[in-house]
């Protein structure tokens, strides 16, 4: 097509399609600022020492943002995240403390806890999409029955991590800290998945699933399977939340359920379905950390920190939201 | 031996006979035309072939073998291929991801993109030249407009390659050029031996494209005939069935006849989304009745008249003063009432008790603030007698009502402050016959306390039965008025049928 490439109209367009393409760039520029006021009030925390943990601390909530946001892609919600990171966090540490600590019960017990995430997520799918239960009760109820099964496994926190275990998850190897190669296989992991046929599936589903369904998808199964992909990462964060408290907490995931519901909304992901993107996920779970430490560096005191986060985190949809819908305009 | 062959397929939901008896030959190399009125049963019969609607009963033969399509997977692997009318795409996927959708190309786990946008890139070529501004492989189908979206169904349709393809009202928003380029591409497929449905409501389009033409009415089909021995007013008659010579009029007309310069709303040259330049007047106790096919902008008036939609030009006289409608609680404050047809959205109040959903327009109407609820079921009282209603009490939830008495306590909210001016758009939808004939007797009893009632109804007969004057939409305009004997179902269906401009 031979547009005038200098006309306003096209010009308004490309930038529309641009938004479209890319939903999260009002959020990657808001993760820039945090950087930027970061580093004003904390010169050490942009630095190499204090990004890696920043990565070491927040990586389980990227990774649950983003078990998060398969679910949102098809208009879903899954409100037992929490509850199942803790689940195999507990698992986790009980089987890794009874089988010793060695590398072979390690990779035992880690394949074990994805085989729980798993199983957690299909639960969640069959309840939400065969039985049609509304998503955010079933999955509030589901998350309860988790944490119970977790307080079972293990009813005081406290246990141990192996050493082996997370030395390795803090550590370095070849001088680069072992997070940024879970960071790096992550990204190939997302970038793989985003080119797979099931993604494409959820996100039509999420836009229309009568259309969808007359358009002959497999509905039901394709929601079941975004929840099972949901479970699996749940478990991957839940490594990783055992890998920085090195230690089982039936309890810890709890409070991160709606921060990954947050992280997902930031990065530009619509609850409504259909549209969204992982990355956009990852960005958002890095503002609400870079958000915590922000309001630590400032010297907040602790009585008014809940009152600063909550209100910064709110600051930080509404410029999403109000940059994504100017943009689109 | 025919290529697709339905015998005797019915389908109800609950009490509402959507198919009673369809019956349909298909060939290979022809395209079939279904022709029928509103409601009478031809996207019910597309959604049985295609799998999308389970049939009660019948059989459904393909290359003379029965078959049971249990959904749209099963229509696809059975090579049927559907246009759908309420269109099936995804908004936010791109035009070439549509049209790929039923089967994205795989290169071991992941999507061939590559292959992707060529196999779409073939579909798109052959609309090449018609598709308009905007439109390209990797725009988003939101961003598109009507008629664009319309081909991406059309596409997505052709690129299942489906030896069966159905098409429910493909060219309802195309254009001149888009149209004649679809039938090229049908006739070529035709040439090919592909076996294609077609539905339309215009007439030329009919005669253009078809061979054969079936038509359906009241859920049955009726008859088939070859498109070359037919005429345009044969198949109307098909249609239309015996009854078309009757002034269909059991009821006896308004009593107080309507005099002129009584008017309670008239239309000058309105138009708004969906419709333009519609003049009109309702005198006071006279029934004014929108006909003509769904979606011809008859809803569309009367909710912009209402205020739930906007007017771009044109003015709206009430009673004799002008009156610009903003928004529906302005309206309601001037005196108009409006009863939707799509109670589950417009009308009542889901999981309250019936007398919250009897007094909203008495609060907003009267600016009350604090009701005691004994004061409240003395007005409501009344106004629920004069409908005949049943019903257990005022406190029961809305929900405990049958359709047709759910929307009787819609209507009976605008009576407790009585209107001047009452908006029905296509109120009867999906109520048993009792309460309709309820309904109408109530409707026509306002009429002659002197209110001006605009009666929109997708039920041809209806509007013939209780209209005293059927304005007749087509295209969004009003193309003919029907008074007198001249409302009979064969000048309203001839009206609604001819081509649209």
């Amino acid at each position: 097509m031979t547009v005038d490439t200098a006309s306003p109209a096209h010009r308004s367009g490309s930038i529309k399609r641009f938004f479209e393409r890319f939903p999260f760039l009002p959020a990657l520029i808001i993760l820039i600022v945090l950087l930027v006021l970061n580093g004003i009030y904390q010169p050490r925390s942009v630095s190499m020492i204090g990004i890696t943990s920043l990565v070491k601390t927040y990586l389980a909530l990227m990774l649950l943002a983003v078990a998060q946001t398969y679910v949102v892609y098809a208009g879903d919600i899954d409100l037992s995240v929490g509850a199942i990171l803790s689940l195999v966090n507990v698992v986790v540490i009980t089987l890794m403390q009874q089988w010793g600590g060695g590398a072979l019960p390690i990779f035992g017990a880690m394949a074990a806890g994805l085989a729980v995430g798993l199983a957690c997520g299909v639960v969640n799918g069959i309840v939400v999409a065969a039985f049609r239960l509304q998503a955010i009760v079933a999955t509030f109820a589901t998350s309860i029955f988790f944490t119970g099964l977790a307080l079972y496994v293990m009813p005081v926190a406290g246990t141990p991590a192996p050493t082996a275990f997370w030395r390795t998850y803090g550590g370095s190897l070849f001088q680069v800290p072992f997070v940024f190669y879970v960071v790096a296989v992550l990204a190939a992991l997302l970038f793989a998945l985003t080119r797979t046929r099931l993604v494409t599936h959820l996100l039509s589903v999420g836009d229309d699933a009568p259309a969808a369904f007359q358009t002959g998808l497999p509905v039901t199964a394709i929601r079941i399977k975004g929840y099972a992909l949901c479970g699996l990462f749940s478990a991957l964060a839940a490594f990783c939340v055992t890998g920085d408290t090195a230690s089982g907490d039936p309890l810890v995931g709890g409070k991160m359920t709606l921060f990954s519901v947050a992280a997902a909304v930031l990065g530009g992901s619509a609850l409504s379905g259909g549209f969204g993107t992982v990355v956009g996920s990852v960005v958002g779970a890095l503002i609400i950390g870079l958000i915590n430490s922000l309001v630590y560096f400032i010297g907040t005191p602790s009585e008014w920190q809940n009152l600063v986060q909550g209100l910064a985190i709110l600051l930080a949809l509404m410029i999403g939201v109000l940059v994504g819908r100017m943009a689109r305009r | 031996m025919s290529k697709l062959k339905l015998s005797g397929v019915a389908k109800s939901y609950g009490a509402t006979v959507a198919l009673s008896r369809g019956d349909l030959e298909l060939e290979a190399g022809e395209v079939h035309v279904l022709i029928g009125s509103n409601g009478s049963g031809k996207s019910t019969l597309c959604k049985i072939v295609a799998g999308s609607v389970k049939p009660d009963s019948g059989e459904v033969l393909l290359d003379g073998n029965p078959v049971t399509v249990t959904g749209p997977q099963a229509a696809k692997a059975l090579g049927i291929g559907i246009f759908y009318q309420e269109l099936s795409l995804a908004g936010h996927r791109t035009v070439e991801e549509n049209i790929c959708l039923p089967d994205l190309p795989m290169r071991g786990p992941f999507i061939d993109r590559k292959a992707l946008s060529q196999r779409a890139a073939r579909y798109i070529a052959l609309f090449d030249g018609v598709t308009g501004q905007g439109f390209s492989a990797d725009a988003t189908v939101d961003s598109l407009r009507a008629d664009q979206r319309q081909l991406v169904e059309i596409m997505k349709a052709l690129a299942t390659e489906a030896p069966i393809l159905i098409f429910d009202e493909p060219t309802s928003a195309l254009d001149r050029s888009q149209v004649e380029r679809f039938f090229e591409i049908l006739r070529r497929l035709k040439e090919n031996g592909r076996a294609m449905v077609f539905i339309s409501h215009r007439m030329d389009e009919i005669f253009a494209i078809g061979d054969r033409v079936t038509v359906i009415r009241d859920g049955a089909t009726v008859g088939t005939s070859r498109i070359s021995e037919a005429k345009p007013a044969e198949v109307i008659h098909l249609m239309v069935g015996e009854q078309e010579d009757l002034v269909e009029r059991q009821a006896p007309a308004s009593a107080a006849q309507p005099s002129a310069g009584d008017a309670a709303l008239t239309g000058k040259h309105l138009t708004g989304p969906g419709f333009a330049d519609v003049s009109f007047q309702v005198a006071k106790g006279e029934i004014l009745g929108f006909g003509g096919l769904h979606g011809q902008g008859q809803s569309a008036v009367l909710r912009a008249i209402f205020g739930a939609s906007t007017v771009d030009s044109g003015e709206v006289l009430l009673g004799g003063e002008r009156f610009t409608p903003k928004n529906p609680r302005q309206a309601i404050t001037h005196g108009i009432a409006y009863v939707s047809g799509d109670r589950g959205r417009d009308g009542i109040i889901q999981g309250r008790p019936i007398l919250e959903n009897l007094t909203p327009v008495h609060f907003l109407r009267e600016r009350l603030f604090l009701a005691r609820p004994s004061a409240l079921r003395a007005k409501a009282q009344p106004a629920m007698g004069s409908l005949r209603t049943k019903f257990g009490g005022f406190a029961l939830p809305i929900g405990s009502l049958s359709g047709g008495n759910q929307q009787k306590v819609v209507i009976a909210r605008w009576l407790i402050d009585r209107p001047d001016v009452l908006l029905l758009d296509d109120p009867t939808k999906g109520i048993d016959l009792s309460a309709k004939a309820d309904l109408f007797s109530l409707i026509r009893e306002l009429a002659a306390q002197g209110l001006g009632i605009v009666l929109y109804s997708s039920e041809d007969a209806e509007l013939l039965v209780n209209a005293d004057r059927i304005l007749v939409f087509n295209g969004g305009r009003i193309t003919r008025e029907l008074t007198g004997t001249d409302r009979t179902r064969y000048n309203l269906y001839e009206a609604a049928y001819e081509a649209a401009a």
